[in-house]
């Protein structure tokens, strides 16, 4: 692996539940993120999927310190960044940006385009001088293939795919070494998804970003990533190389979720085994005790209450070499499948 | 033919000028068969559902050609009490948000209990034990203590299972779809789509499913219409377009999806942006995005051609569908 940028450690943030208006007493919490450790080498892509509310955009936010976190480290480059303040910490968050998923809440409908982008400049000055600043916001929008004629053009002026655009240059504008994107093109009509893709795909070449690229949309994610973890209540069930998390899962839940994508092939409508889920995933004020997926897993036996399953490679595999032999938080985990309820007695059929 | 949509026309008066939302729709769905309009936003998918619901916002929206036609009668010459009692009883919407689509400050009772006081005049009893009962049909757990809870107190999936409930309590014949799991997680989308798609076979209606999502449209559909800028550009059986696609648009929506083989490459993007519907292009509407187009596409508005030698009926509004088919 490459030179690894960016660790993450025993992160947690769990949000209070207050009751009492005068005498504040706390009866719980929203754990949206439960112990979470992933690792980002430079110039690689982190791909983060999940369901609502299983945690991802709120890691997202402590990555770019937009929250604070309840437990756990961030190092960029080593350094813990909840730690540094000042200075410090301004030059760690200019090397990690974030690209919102909604480009018309996400851009100040009274700014300018040009004010938008060169709106990062005021607050580091050190990139660029003043008199620079829209000669720079000019090549931003050229590099992000909008024309620099429009730097005085407002928002609304523009369509979505262009909106995202400039919020991607606004996230390139200090050259940072990561960019964040939480949901970045899920906003986007499907005709305009694939140009978005592309670009993040030619700025990660031009200027050797690393991503983490959050989305639920898995076949995207899949095509961008490098590396995927699998997120479920606040916590990472299963990580891996791409083709080892969509080839060969061993997580029910990451095999559930990817039966249950509708795949864009009529054909396979037929001969395609699903697992479909029962229920909702549970309130993470409330999370299952051991297991977290056990309420919802087929396979949940009574050592999944008691017993938290680790991310790690499970024991099976742990000698073997080959593509499953990778973390998976699972006291069951299995590479083909055992199909429960959707399906009684029904083996699965390999194709 | 269920219901038949022929040569539909729609704009909306705006203080910008006039917007032609839907520019001669042709559909039709028939029993038992699930038509799926695939379309971006704006391309009149969810417009032509709601004149063919007559919950169209009139003004600013108008109706300025076109036949609806409903077990043979046509919807649009029907006076507003006629159409009520249609709507509701013989034909039904899902919408996309169940939450900002339900009451908030009744019960889910009471919601689905209306339908059967103000259309089969029940009292209020009977109408409170049929609403359990549709809870029931929809797989809601505890049905009979949940009668009395409110929309906010059911997840999202619960409440879409709502939604369908409601719409399947008088046995319409034909119910419209509009975006019935874009709100969904995975998971939950697929337990929505399959308890549709079995009650649909069980009450054998016409099902128009409205959606962008090719992979949907793929599990579940007999029939795909795709529109475009207020236009079908192509309708087929669902196995024939995504074998071979007969219309420039649709391929390209099909080839920017990401595959597994083209890990690492470019995706295929369809260059621009959909056509402002206020200066739709002149000719194709689609030839300023076409990387076929050619000199007839800017001139000529394509008819919607028969692809020939296919059986059921296959069209395609392109000047070029044979090339498109073979290349």
């Amino acid at each position: 692996m490459a030179e690894s940028i960016l660790q993450v450690r025993g992160l947690f943030k769990h949000y209070p539940l207050n009751q009492g208006i005068l005498f504040k007493k706390q009866v719980g919490s929203v754990k949206a993120v439960d112990g979470v450790d992933f690792e980002l080498a430079r110039g690689e892509t982190l791909g983060i999927v999940g369901e609502s509310g299983c945690g991802k955009s709120t890691v997202a936010k402590m990555l770019v310190n937009l929250e604070k976190p309840t437990a756990g480290e961030i190092r960029y480059k080593g350094e813990d960044i909840g730690k540094l303040s000042g200075k410090a910490l301004r030059a760690v968050r200019r090397n990690i940006q974030m690209v919102f998923q909604d480009p018309y809440t996400s851009l100040n409908p009274r700014m300018t385009v040009g004010d938008i982008i060169g709106e990062p400049y005021e607050i580091h000055p050190e990139v660029a001088p003043k008199g620079d600043r829209r000669g720079k916001v000019q090549e931003l929008l050229d590099v992000v293939g909008l024309n620099p004629e429009y730097i005085n053009r407002y928002p609304h002026q523009f369509s979505g795919g262009q909106r995202q655009r400039i919020g991607i240059a606004r996230g390139l504008a200090l050259r940072p070494e990561i960019i964040v994107a939480d949901e970045p093109v899920s906003a986007l009509d499907v005709s305009v998804q694939a140009q978005v893709i592309n670009l993040m795909d030619r700025l990660q070449s031009e200027f050797e970003l690393s991503y983490v690229f959050i989305a639920h949309d898995l076949s995207i994610v899949r095509h961008i990533s490098d590396r995927v973890g699998v997120m479920y209540l606040g916590r990472i069930v299963e990580t891996g190389k791409d083709a080892e998390i969509y080839d060969h899962p061993t997580h029910p839940y990451t095999q559930a979720l990817l039966s249950a994508v509708p795949v864009p092939d009529p054909v396979a409508r037929e001969r395609r085994e699903r697992i479909i889920l029962s229920g909702d995933v549970p309130s993470p004020t409330n999370i299952p005790s051991g297991c977290r997926f056990r309420t919802r897993c087929w396979k949940a036996q009574e050592r999944c209450a008691l017993e938290v399953p680790l991310l790690a490679v499970p024991a099976e595999f742990r000698h073997a070499s080959g593509p499953a032999a990778h973390d998976s938080a699972c006291h069951f985990a299995e590479e083909t499948l055992t199909i429960g309820r959707s399906a009684p007695g029904s083996a699965p059929t390999e194709e | 033919m269920l219901l038949e949509v022929r040569d539909l026309h729609v704009e909306f008066r705006t203080r910008d000028g006039v917007a032609k939302a839907v520019n001669g729709v042709d559909y039709g769905v028939d029993a038992g068969e699930t038509l799926a309009v695939l379309g971006e936003s704006g391309s009149g998918k969810s417009v032509t559902a709601q004149a063919v619901m007559g919950i169209l916002d009139m003004p600013p929206g108008r109706i300025t050609g076109g036949e609806i036609l409903f077990q043979g009668r046509d919807l649009l010459k029907l006076k507003e009490e006629e159409r009520r009692k249609v709507r509701g009883a013989e034909m039904a919407m899902i919408f996309q948000d169940a939450l900002s689509s339900l009451n908030p400050v009744l019960s889910v009772g009471d919601q689905l209990g209306e339908m059967f006081v103000v259309h089969r005049g029940m009292s209020r009893k009977d109408a409170r034990a049929k609403a359990i009962e549709l809870m029931e049909r929809v797989r809601i757990p505890a049905a009979k203590e949940r009668v009395k809870d409110y929309p906010h107190q059911f997840s999202g999936g619960m409440r879409q299972r709502i939604m369908i409930a409601m719409a399947l309590a008088l046995e319409p014949a034909l119910i419209i779809a509009d975006e019935p799991t874009t709100a969904l997680d995975v998971t939950v989308q697929a337990q929505v789509m399959d308890l549709l798609a079995e009650l649909q076979r069980e009450y054998n209606m016409g099902l128009i499913l409205i959606t962008h999502d090719l992979g949907v449209v793929a599990d579940v559909a007999d029939r795909i219409a795709v529109m475009y800028a207020g236009r079908i550009v192509e309708s087929a059986p669902v196995h024939d377009i995504y074998k071979v696609p007969a219309h420039p648009y649709t391929k390209g929506l099909l080839e920017s999806i990401p595959r597994l083989d083209q890990k690492g490459q470019e995706l295929y993007a369809i260059q621009g942006l959909p056509p402002n519907l206020m200066h739709i292009p002149p000719g194709c509407a689609f030839h300023p995005r076409c990387p076929m187009a050619q000199d007839v596409c800017r001139t000529d508005e394509p008819p919607l051609y028969e692809v020939n030698g296919e059986e059921p009926t296959r069209r395609s509004a392109c000047h070029f569908w044979r090339e498109c088919m073979n290349g």
